[in-house]
């Protein structure tokens, strides 16, 4: 069970950004390729079919979190230690143990 | 963007817009065609008839009888924004008791791919050629003329005349024998 609760499956917020980008990039270019297409042949199926192929392309390429969205995780910073002052609050119930 | 379904839900709705304006470039492509195109009719047979219209007033009006040819070419009428050609040969006149009247006396559907090509000889019309009164008897001018309707994928839905038509004149005479 650890090897699958291990899967990462999240994208970083660099990685979300590009994957919509690439997706937008992907669907436009396969839209205007079959709009071309489809004018050139006379036939508008054919446009919406080749339109139909960019959606699955961007879907295989962009939907799942590849590893390649994952390359610039956030730089979270170090827990800081507790400070240990003697006027502190939350130190108080601890000296009381 | 953060789970699946969120970039899937974007993907597709994205999708959905490149596809309406891909629709409308389809649509602009073919908005400013002429799709007027020649035709050629010619009547053979043309016969009036006085007969109780029981349709409507039971009164004997004018039944117009006639039977044409047909010949035109609308291959080159079809492009990626047209399904089908509605076709339609309508006949108008003027009557004492009109100013216009119209009457639809054949239709035919051509899908895109089927044979455009049409040169019909001696049809008989598909529905009933009724004067609503007695204005058709003797009458000197009477046009038969071949419209259609365009069924495109996106866009209008234009009525387009052919160039041509074809005045006849019906007898001074009812016919009483059966036609």
């Amino acid at each position: 069970m650890d090897y699958f609760s291990n899967i990462p499956t999240h994208m970083d917020y660099d990685g979300q950004g590009r994957s919509e980008k690439l997706s937008r990039i992907i669907i436009t270019l396969f839209g205007v390729v079959g709009l071309v297409w489809g004018f050139i042949i006379q036939q508008f199926s054919a446009t919406v079919y080749v339109l139909g192929a960019g959606f699955l392309l961007a879907g295989i390429l962009t939907i799942p979190p590849w590893p390649m969205y994952r390359r610039k995780p956030l730089n979270w910073q170090k827990p800081r230690p507790a400070p240990r002052e003697e006027g502190s609050e939350t130190q108080k119930p601890k000296k009381k143990k | 963007m953060h789970s699946v379904f969120g970039r899937g839900n974007a993907m597709a709705a994205y999708t959905l817009s490149v596809l309406a304006g891909l629709t409308f470039c389809c649509f602009l492509s073919t908005v400013f065609l002429d799709y007027r195109t020649p035709a050629v009719i010619n009547t053979r047979q043309v016969v009036v008839k006085s007969i109780p219209d029981y349709s409507a007033s039971r009164e004997k009006n004018d039944l117009g009888y006639v039977t044409f040819d047909l010949k035109t070419d609308l291959t080159h009428l079809f492009n990626w924004n047209v399904k089908q050609l509605f076709l339609y040969v309508t006949a108008e006149y003027q009557t004492q008791s009109n100013q216009f009247n119209q009457v639809v006396l054949w239709d035919k559907i051509i899908l895109r791919g089927e044979n455009a090509v049409i040169d019909l000889k001696n049809i008989h019309a598909k529905y009933y050629f009724w004067d609503d009164g007695n204005g058709l008897r003797g009458h000197k001018n009477v046009t038969l003329t071949l419209s259609w309707n365009i069924i495109p994928n996106a866009g209008l839905l234009p009525n387009v005349g052919a160039i041509g038509s074809h005045s006849f004149a019906f007898p001074p005479e009812y016919t009483t024998s059966k036609v």
